[in-house]
């Protein structure tokens, strides 16, 4: 889900539940129809007997000053894709709004008319679209289009950042060109705009009246989850003339297919996006939003310290508005008795509560190759201090994995602090074993950068990791890289240094989007570098758990998976992280999302 | 005349075009791949030279720096071999991938928030500077006069940020005089716009209006000294007349020119104040663009803030000629 | 009679300047506690690198007690987050203030006066390239060209030698300070040398076949130490500001050192709640900043031959 660097960007979104609840969701049996529990309108909050809650406009207040993107194919981030998948990209199946995170991991039909037929080996899955689905110029949508908006992520030249699992799961081979101008492209197939190898894309996508079935070249037992990700249609240019996709930049403007549509766009601070009512949207076709505000706008670019007391007075339009953001460390205390309990004045409309991310250090195995070492590293880190810097009690808990605890069956405790790496280690650090570790090497220990996206309370991390580390020993720089080009100089070999901050949180509910990005070349955010001989064993063992069917054999797997990369300390896992959101005086239901980790846009309505 | 305004005229357009060059090849040696930048999370070298092709940064520094000026006077168009090619019509600066956003655009969208901030800011400081600095050359040597130098002086030292932040502190936090600023314009919503403007136009005053209280002062002083104010106060013309008409007129083109200058380099964003109030300008666009290595809107911004300190300078040099006749312009 | 040289005029003048002197002792104050602090800190238990949990609540990382978290360990409150003392920040801090503005306005000076006396005396061509590459410096917006070139150049220090982080950083902000800051000395420095020229000690010279590098150094500069003096004490203030502004929007040193700036930088987001982030180094800094200007001041009016008093 994270596209990290927009994330980082805004200060973190939301949560899920609090306490470390296990949400029994995953992938469903692949041979028997997946059903998820379904949430209709009339299951809603909005029963039947409360008065008519639509209306109103509902404001957000983000510190960003535009969209990262709103392209179905290219927009990647958590709060992004709640929002956008409430309102004008639907998908062909959802999840659904509840405030049990249990429930609310669950798969559920969206456009199509079941979580889709899956072949029993899992290597085919088919969904059948439902009727009535129409774009905002009124025009049907239809299975084309959802095969052309799928299309679009493999021409990964113009259509970057988005999710990319169309290349990595369609049954197209790979680009076997490897020189020249071609080379640019992951897959045999160079998308529609170029369109070299639309028969094997027609051969793997194929639609059927309204039923559209993709050909896996693995055994997806989720594949009704991955569909979620850049898997929403873009008007067929053959169909809808009118409805042009302008390529690169459609992210600026969408067509929508959803109950809104976009009415202006001004990016920068100052700017908007505004969204009406898209009259063409039906109801009826749509068993998961409610749509119940008449517009939403987006307010770009307002300071993080002005969204605070603008949400906590409340006042005039801000009593409708929504933080797209985190509550600044400064107001905690006013908006909080403590973590669990808001103060009286904020019942009801303040949330506290587990994001979906795991904040980490990377650590480059290439660079640094002495598993003695990296133990190192993790026993002299002062996390509790780390943990007190970000916020206390209100960062959340300190964390022994890059798998979190509301990930569910996939979680269980790495031991890393308890004995994994040979001897408990307390949070503050052990200097002392540190030493020990160091010296057990057999190797001196090397000095030491440490990347992180520079902001102040980053600065104040970067000086603890400079001077626990340097407490056993160990010589560290930091080295601070401004927040836009983090990600970019972290991923160049030549400019990435020993170790570094990062966060990741699932793409869903399955560790299948945690250990294989994290940790394999093949996932796409090895940060770490795990390669080389070394940790073949490693690589080979993730490949196995991906092609297992059994979710629970696959569930044991990845709890060993991530202890095996604790034990290793490919990462030095720092916090699970809590936090803290807030909404105006008129907005329901206030609860986090689990499956963004994102308040439940579809659902939101101003209270009369 | 003629020939002092060619010569000037030339050698601004020489200094323009050593501008440009400077600026193309020092941001041009930053590291920041903004070929990797574009590309994302599934990244392969592939493609990272396919959006270097893309940026037009495979091609020698020179050639792209031809580019560059060429498509300031011509326009050009990016990503040619694309399904979707972008023209940017003269006078090009740029076209931000990052941001997909002709760098003209971003540019003319901040200037108005720059400009309102400049000019608001640039009345408030020549209206106390100039009227302070006269009370304190009239009141010379006395208390009034140390004490208005003394607060000129502790105002020219403040850092900008320093004022700004005590100024958030008492005015909006503590004694909730304003609301937090939030950019509006002013035919959008007046009073918003003057309750968002006006601590940063004080801030702004406070550093500048220093300057000019003693430059003021000073320029009066020394024009008391001449003998045609002797003259004038002889004939028994009323202070007043003396003050304003003999005294402030010819002391004013050294006032004039450092005022052209300030109000240009203003004009260019004023970084600190535009963080500090999070105004969306001209500041705060090259802040965003630093911190998201977004070189073409970095050059570009330069590029701007440096003619216009340019041109400025040859508005001023050339109203100085005219103006004062003792400048030789021969 | 014996008559009094320029030196001694001045001093008795700036003697009897009570202003003046105070700032004069305010800043031989600061320039001792930022020479001395960090030696003498830590024998006084002071240590910026220390992180006092104890001192940090578990509510997000606010100081437990009242202040910021004054108390008698920490006379001036400790950093929210990670109870860092304040006071032995502002000593490490002050002293790499005024390394950095110190070394950077006698760079600045040496190039300015450098480069106004060639521009000054040579005339000509090299007058005309001087004056336009001052005109091209001085429409850079710099604060700009700092920000975006920081990591790039910092890089390139490094590679020359320099210890990576802050020495490099340090270099680099002196460096490129002082590289935007000499064009105004040179402005005055040529239109000194341009009179000076034509006075008859430095035709007399010329008559007698001295060399140009003499009647450079030994004729014309002695003539211009009060500018020169002056401008000096007013870059330093000047420069301190910048290297906090500089701070304050994230270019500068790095953790776990810290200065004036990034301190102030960093109460922006607590000084609702604790003032004393925002008014303790702010106080410290305008203090040193405005004696500097203070002195400056007093100091040209006492080289001004038309003041009298």
């Amino acid at each position: 889900m994270l596209r990290t660097d927009a994330w980082l960007r805004r200060a973190l979104a939301i949560g899920v539940t609090f306490g470390l609840v296990v949400a029994a969701c995953g992938g469903t049996n692949p041979t028997a129809t997946p059903a998820g529990p379904t949430v209709g309108p009339g299951e809603s909050p909005a029963e039947s007997t409360m008065p008519d809650l639509h209306g109103g406009t509902i404001f957000m207040l983000t510190q960003n000053e535009e969209f990262d993107d709103i392209d179905p194919q290219r927009a990647y981030t958590g709060e992004d894709l709640a929002f956008f998948g409430a309102t004008i990209m639907r998908a062909l199946t959802g999840y659904v709004y509840s405030d049990d995170p249990v429930v609310a991991n669950g798969v559920t039909a969206d456009m199509a008319t079941d979580t889709g037929t899956a072949s029993p080996d899992a290597t085919e899955w088919s969904f059948t679209l439902r009727d009535g689905l129409t774009w905002e110029d009124g025009s049907a949508l239809v299975c084309e289009d959802i095969k052309y908006g799928v299309s679009r992520t493999f021409a990964n030249d113009v259509i970057t950042n988005g999710p990319t699992y169309a290349i990595q799961y369609l049954d197209i081979p790979e680009n076997p060109v490897s020189e020249g101008d071609d080379a640019v492209y992951l897959s045999a197939y160079y998308g529609p705009y170029n369109g070299t190898g639309q028969d094997l894309f027609d051969q793997a996508v194929s639609c059927d009246g309204n039923v559209i079935t993709f050909k896996l070249n693995q055994s997806v037992a989720d594949f009704n989850y991955t569909v979620t990700l850049g898997f929403s249609p873009v008007p067929d240019p053959a169909i809808h003339p009118d409805l042009v996709d302008t390529v690169d930049q459609y992210t600026l403007r969408p067509w929508s297919n959803g109950p809104y549509k976009i009415e202006e766009y001004t990016q920068g601070n100052g700017g908007h996006l505004l969204l009406t009512r898209n009259e063409f949207w039906n109801q009826d076709s749509d068993p998961v939003r409610l749509a119940y505000p008449d517009q939403w706008e987006v307010l770009f670019g307002i300071d993080a310290k002005v969204i605070d007391q603008r949400m906590m007075a409340s006042q005039g339009d801000d009593a409708t508005a929504v933080c797209y953001c985190n509550i600044q460390p400064e107001n905690l205390n006013t908006v909080f008795a403590d973590p669990q309990t808001p103060n009286p004045d904020f019942a009801g409309r303040v949330v506290s509560d587990y994001d979906p991310y795991s904040r980490y250090y990377w650590i480059d195995v290439q660079k640094v190759p002495n598993v003695k070492h990296r133990q190192a590293m993790a026993a002299a880190l002062n996390r509790d201090a780390i943990r007190a810097n970000a916020g206390g009690d209100f960062a959340g808990a300190l964390g022994d994995g890059v798998i979190k605890p509301n990930l569910g069956q996939d979680y269980a405790e790495t031991g890393m602090w308890t004995g994994l790496l040979g001897q408990p280690i307390p949070d503050s650090g052990d200097p002392d074993f540190a030493r020990q570790l160091i010296e057990e090497s057999g190797e001196p220990m090397p000095d030491l950068i440490w990347d992180y996206p520079q902001n102040p309370t980053r600065d104040l991390e970067a000086g603890i990791v400079v001077e626990s580390l340097g407490r056993a020993g160990i010589n560290v720089t930091a080295n601070p890289i401004p927040g836009g080009s983090y990600y970019g100089t972290i991923f160049n070999d030549e400019q990435a240094h020993q170790f570094g901050w990062a966060g990741w949180g699932p793409d869903w509910p399955n560790a299948s989007t945690v250990i294989p990005p994290l940790f394999t070349d093949k996932g796409g955010w090895n940060i770490s570098r795990v390669r080389g001989e070394a940790n073949q064993d490693f690589i080979d063992q993730v490949a196995v758990a991906i092609g297992e069917l059994d979710r629970s054999a696959q569930a044991k797997m990845w709890q060993d998976l991530n202890k095996l990369a604790m034990e290793r300390v490919y990462v030095i896992p720092t916090t699970f992280g809590l936090s803290q959101v807030i909404v105006g005086t008129r907005i329901q239901p206030v609860y986090q999302w689990a499956p963004w980790g994102s308040w439940p846009y579809a659902i939101m309505y101003v209270t009369p | 005349m003629a020939g002092y305004v060619v010569r000037r005229v030339v050698s601004m357009t020489l200094l323009l075009f050593l501008l440009t060059l400077t600026v193309f090849f020092l941001f041009n040696m930053m590291p920041a791949d903004p070929a990797r930048l574009t590309c994302g999370k599934a990244c392969s070298p592939a493609i990272i030279e396919a959006n270097r092709h893309h940026l037009e940064l495979d091609i020698p520094p020179i050639e792209q720096y031809q580019r560059f000026v060429g498509g300031i006077f011509f326009g050009r168009t990016f990503s040619k071999d694309t399904p979707r090619p972008i023209e940017c019509e003269a006078p090009c600066l740029g076209y931000s991938f990052l941001r997909n956003t002709e760098v003209l655009t971003l540019i003319a969208r901040a200037a108005p928030v720059t400009f309102w901030l400049a000019i608001g800011g640039f009345l408030t400081w020549m209206l106390i500077g100039l009227s302070l600095g006269i009370v304190s050359a009239l009141t010379r040597g006395r208390w009034v006069d140390r004490t208005i130098m003394g607060i000129a002086l502790v105002g020219y030292s403040l850092p900008s940020f320093f004022i700004g932040l005590v100024l958030i502190f008492f005015v909006i936090l503590d004694w909730n005089l304003l609301p937090f600023p939030q950019w509006t314009t002013p035919d959008k919503d007046l009073g918003r716009f003057l309750q968002t403007m006006i601590l940063p136009w004080i801030t702004i005053a406070t550093l500048y209006a220093a300057f000019y209280m003693r430059l003021t002062r000073n320029q009066v002083l020394e024009v008391f000294g001449e003998d045609y104010i002797r003259t004038a106060r002889a004939k028994g013309l009323p202070e007043r007349v003396v003050v304003l008409k003999h005294a402030l007129r010819a002391g004013l083109t050294p006032i004039v020119t450092a005022a052209g200058l300030d109000l240009a380099g203003l004009l260019g964003g004023a970084i600190i104040t535009e963080n500090i109030y999070s105004l969306p300008g001209l500041g705060s666009l090259s802040i965003g663009a630093v911190l998201a290595s977004d070189l073409p809107v970095i050059t570009g911004i330069t590029l701007v803030t440096a003619s216009l300190i340019i041109f400025a300078n040859l508005v001023v040099d050339l109203l100085y000629a005219v103006v004062d006749p003792r400048v030789r312009v021969g | 009679m014996v008559g009094r040289s320029l030196r001694q005029i001045v001093w008795a003048r700036l003697r009897r300047d009570k202003v003046a002197m105070t700032c004069l002792v305010v800043l031989i104050v600061y320039y001792m506690i930022g020479i001395l602090g960090p030696m003498v800190g830590p024998s006084f238990g002071l240590d910026p690198y220390a992180y006092d949990r104890a001192a940090i609540s578990n509510r997000g990382g606010a100081p437990v007690l009242d202040f910021g978290g004054i108390s008698a360990a920490h006379p001036l409150g400790v950093e929210w987050g990670t109870g860092r003392d304040i006071l032995s920040q502002l000593l490490w801090g002050l002293r790499i203030s005024l390394v950095v503005a110190t070394t950077a306005a006698f760079l600045s000076t040496a190039i300015g006066v450098i480069v106004g006396i060639i521009a000054g005396y040579a005339g000509g061509w090299t007058d005309m390239v001087i004056g336009r590459l001052m005109d091209l410096v001085l429409a850079f917006p710099f604060l700009l060209i700092i920000l975006a070139l920081s990591n790039v150049l910092t890089d390139r220090i490094t590679d020359l030698g320099v210890p990576s982080g802050n020495p490099s950083r340090i270099l680099y902000l002196i460096l490129v300070i002082s590289s935007f800051g000499w064009p105004y000395l040179a402005r005055i420095v040529r239109g000194q040398v341009i009179s000076l020229r034509e006075r008859e000690f430095v035709e007399a010279a010329v008559a007698m076949g001295s060399g140009r590098r003499r009647i450079l150094f030994t004729e014309i500069l002695p003539n211009l130490w009060a500018p020169i003096l002056v401008y000096a004490t007013l870059l330093l203030p000047a420069y301190i500001g910048t290297e906090a502004a500089l701070s304050f929007l994230g270019v500068g040193v790095i953790p776990p050192d810290t200065t004036f700036g990034a301190m102030l930088a960093n109460s922006v987001n607590y000084f609702h709640a604790v003032p004393t982030y925002l008014f303790i180094p702010g106080t410290i800094l305008a203090v040193l900043v405005v004696s500097f200007n203070l002195l400056g001041d007093a100091l040209r009016d006492a080289l001004d031959p038309r003041v009298t008093r």
